[in-house]
């Protein structure tokens, strides 16, 4: 039972059933990308902008029994403007939160750590010290 | 007393989305040119905005994100950047208009020139913004902003013909002094108004700031269906004073001495001082919540830690934000630019982030990781839907009304 | 490699036949704990034949409400299957070509793992 799909020149079969998975699946756009960051506290780190795989032949034959790549860290900072407009920034600017940092994914990703120990706080940091602190009552908290 | 001061945060929101400097011209301008014939509009608006925002108090309380973090995770980040730019230009452009409406309203009070009042107003919005607390800031502005029901009192005062009143409201027409176009283009405007994203940017975040949980659906609800029904019913007692007052005459609203006239004509010099004090009160409260929201916009789309109840040191850019947000908004007013002008263009923004905001809420609140059992039901997604075409329709006729009609004039 | 260098590549069977475009990547955490969660391994891509955009996953769940936009956004991506990663045979930098008798699998998210 195949049927021509009216844009794609190959025909469409019947799908296999879908899968069972042994741990939690997680679809990159559904439940990692544009999902907020959290520290150890609840506290907003950053947004997950892309992901960073682990190395696999790019431009090349894969040879079979290639192990499937896993997800080394969740990138966050120019990427999220070369994945709207395309392109891709040099690595070494990406801001990198590597996958054993992270607690737990639920509707935001938990990480295990505090924000203060990870490199991509650092705008957050060189603000509050270029900045706010000059300003009296940076300090002071509100409850 | 808690109960009672439990509904600020719908209090204050409703008071930023209906009874801002904007609002209060437009409405004047509404009553004075088309009589009570709009007000179904602003019915249909309440409505609007009651459902959504309560939608987005829901899911804030029982998931802990604000509005503008889903709207990333479940358009993208293009259509989030589309519908942050369009946002934070509305923001920026009321938040100008509202600092300028404090110093027009203090001018009406102590006859000192706007222009001595404007950096006085964006140093004190500022301030708050820094340094007082969030509940305090909501109840005493709510509070404070609710003298605004003198103008409803003025119009019993003013012992008007409620006959034809009503005959107005409940079988609108065009009024013969005026084309179709601009009758449209004044109800887009009036959706728009009632319906300002920023709305339910500022009241999901506020349910943060509030540490809202899941039992605190309920408080959300009330402060819903208080404070945005409120806001309504004074945007037409407003619309109703200029018609009795204003329209006979041919009086056209050119500045806010003519829209606090049908009080003075009501009730006197303490009737007038009620409602400045209102005035001001409205127009402070719309200033915070719309810096507030462009704070809260930008943080919630780039990750940034934000919220008034955190020190502003652990939330740095969220404050510098606002800051730069308050210092282009005193340089725009520099300019010498009438700040309620600069609030008609925003209607343009608006087209493009009204439906941009209000279908990933829509579809958030039924989403069963975040909500649980606390999913929209039937009846509330049929409701929505509805407003979603209504909203669609309004977006995409708002541009070439407001070209065609030359903003209403 | 980031993920953004596979989201909408064109993808080609082993003839060089267009059958879709990459819109997400699916994981699964059954790898080495190095930290307290699994090693995220890829189990392959989720390939549309209509379009780029994954649009709210509704393709993926059953009983996506409200039940209006779930049915329009079904249809958007009626057609849409799992490649497995063993049935790539070449990622390029536009285009992912698959191994000839590449399996099509149903995408949809069974049960307790849809989250």
């Amino acid at each position: 039972m195949t049927r021509r799909s009216k844009r794609f020149d190959a025909p469409l079969p019947v799908l296999e059933p879908a899968e069972q998975y042994a741990g939690q699946v997680l679809d990159a756009r559904l439940h990692l990308l544009d999902r907020q960051v959290l520290d150890r506290d609840g506290v907003p780190v950053q947004v997950v902008d892309d992901l960073e795989l682990s190395d696999v032949p790019f431009g090349e034959s894969i040879p079979s029994e290639t192990p499937a790549p896993v997800i080394e860290s969740i990138l966050s900072g120019p990427v999220l403007g070369t994945r709207i407009f395309g392109g891709r920034p040099p690595s070494s600017r990406f801001h990198r939160v590597s996958w054993d940092r992270i607690a737990e994914i639920g509707i935001a990703i938990h990480l295990g750590v505090a924000g203060s120990t990870l490199d991509v706080t650092w705008v957050e940091r060189w603000v509050r010290d270029r900045i706010i602190s000059r300003i009296p009552g940076g300090h002071h908290d509100p409850e | 007393m808690k109960r009672v001061l439990g509904v600020a945060l719908g209090v204050l929101t409703a008071i930023g989305g209906f009874l801002d400097i904007g609002d209060l011209v437009t409405n004047a301008v509404v009553g004075s040119r088309f009589g009570l014939s709009l007000a179904w509009v602003v019915l249909v608006g309440v409505v609007g905005i009651c459902l959504f925002a309560q939608m987005s108090g829901r899911v804030a309380a029982v998931s802990g994100r604000a509005t503008f973090e889903i709207i990333r995770e479940r358009l993208g980040p293009k259509a989030g950047l589309a519908n942050l730019s369009a946002s934070f230009l509305i923001n920026l452009l009321t938040l100008t208009a509202e600092i300028g409406g404090i110093a027009l309203a203090l001018q009406l009070a102590s006859s000192v020139s706007p222009g001595l009042w404007i950096p006085v107003a964006a140093f004190a919005v500022w301030l708050v913004i820094w340094r007082v607390k969030f509940s305090i800031m909501e109840n005493v502005t709510g509070l404070v902003g609710l003298c605004l029901i003198v103008f409803a009192v003025a119009l019993f005062l003013l012992g008007p013909d409620w006959s034809k009143l009503a005959e107005q409201a409940f079988a609108p027409s065009v009024p013969g002094s005026e084309s179709a176009g601009a009758y449209w283009y004044y109800a887009v405007a009036l959706f728009g108004a009632a319906m300002t994203p920023y709305e339910v940017f500022f009241f999901s975040s506020g349910a943060v700031e509030e540490k809202w949980t899941k039992k605190d659906i309920g408080q959300s609800r009330i402060n819903v269906l208080v404070g945005f029904p409120l806001g309504g019913v004074l945007s037409v007692a407003i619309a109703a004073c200029a018609t009795i007052v204003l329209l006979p005459r041919g009086i056209e609203v050119s500045s806010l001495s003519q829209i606090v006239l049908p009080v003075a004509e009501a009730g006197g010099k303490l009737a007038v001082a009620f409602v400045i004090v209102g005035i001001v009160a409205a127009t402070f409260g719309a200033a915070l919540e719309t810096t507030l929201s462009s704070g809260y916009t930008l943080a919630q789309f780039f990750g940034w830690s934000w919220g008034k109840f955190r020190k502003p040191a652990e939330a740095a850019r969220f404050h510098v934000a606002m800051i730069v947000c308050l210092l282009v908004g005193l340089a725009v007013l520099a300019t010498g630019v009438d700040p309620i002008l600069v609030t008609e263009y925003s209607v343009v923004f608006s087209a493009i982030a009204l439906p941009l905001t209000y279908l990933p809420i829509l579809i958030v609140a039924n989403d069963e990781q975040y909500m649980g059992d606390a999913r929209n039901g039937r009846v509330t997604n049929a409701f929505a839907l509805v407003y979603l075409v209504i909203i669609l329709v309004a977006s995409i006729a708002a541009i070439p009304l407001m070209i065609l009609t030359g903003a209403g004039a | 490699m980031i993920l953004s260098d596979v989201l909408r590549s064109r993808v080609l069977d082993d003839e060089g036949r267009s059958v879709g475009i990459v819109i997400d990547a699916r994981f699964v955490l059954d790898g080495v704990p190095h930290g307290p969660l699994a090693d995220a391994r890829l189990v392959g891509f989720i390939v549309s034949p209509h379009t780029g955009s994954s649009f709210l996953g509704y393709e993926r769940h059953d009983d996506g409400r409200p039940a209006l936009i779930a049915r329009v956004l079904r249809w958007h991506h009626r057609g849409s299957f799992l490649v497995h990663w063993e049935d790539i045979a070449r990622l390029d930098e536009t285009r992912v070509i698959l191994r000839p008798g590449y399996r099509r699998i149903s995408p949809a998210l069974l049960g307790a793992q849809r989250r």
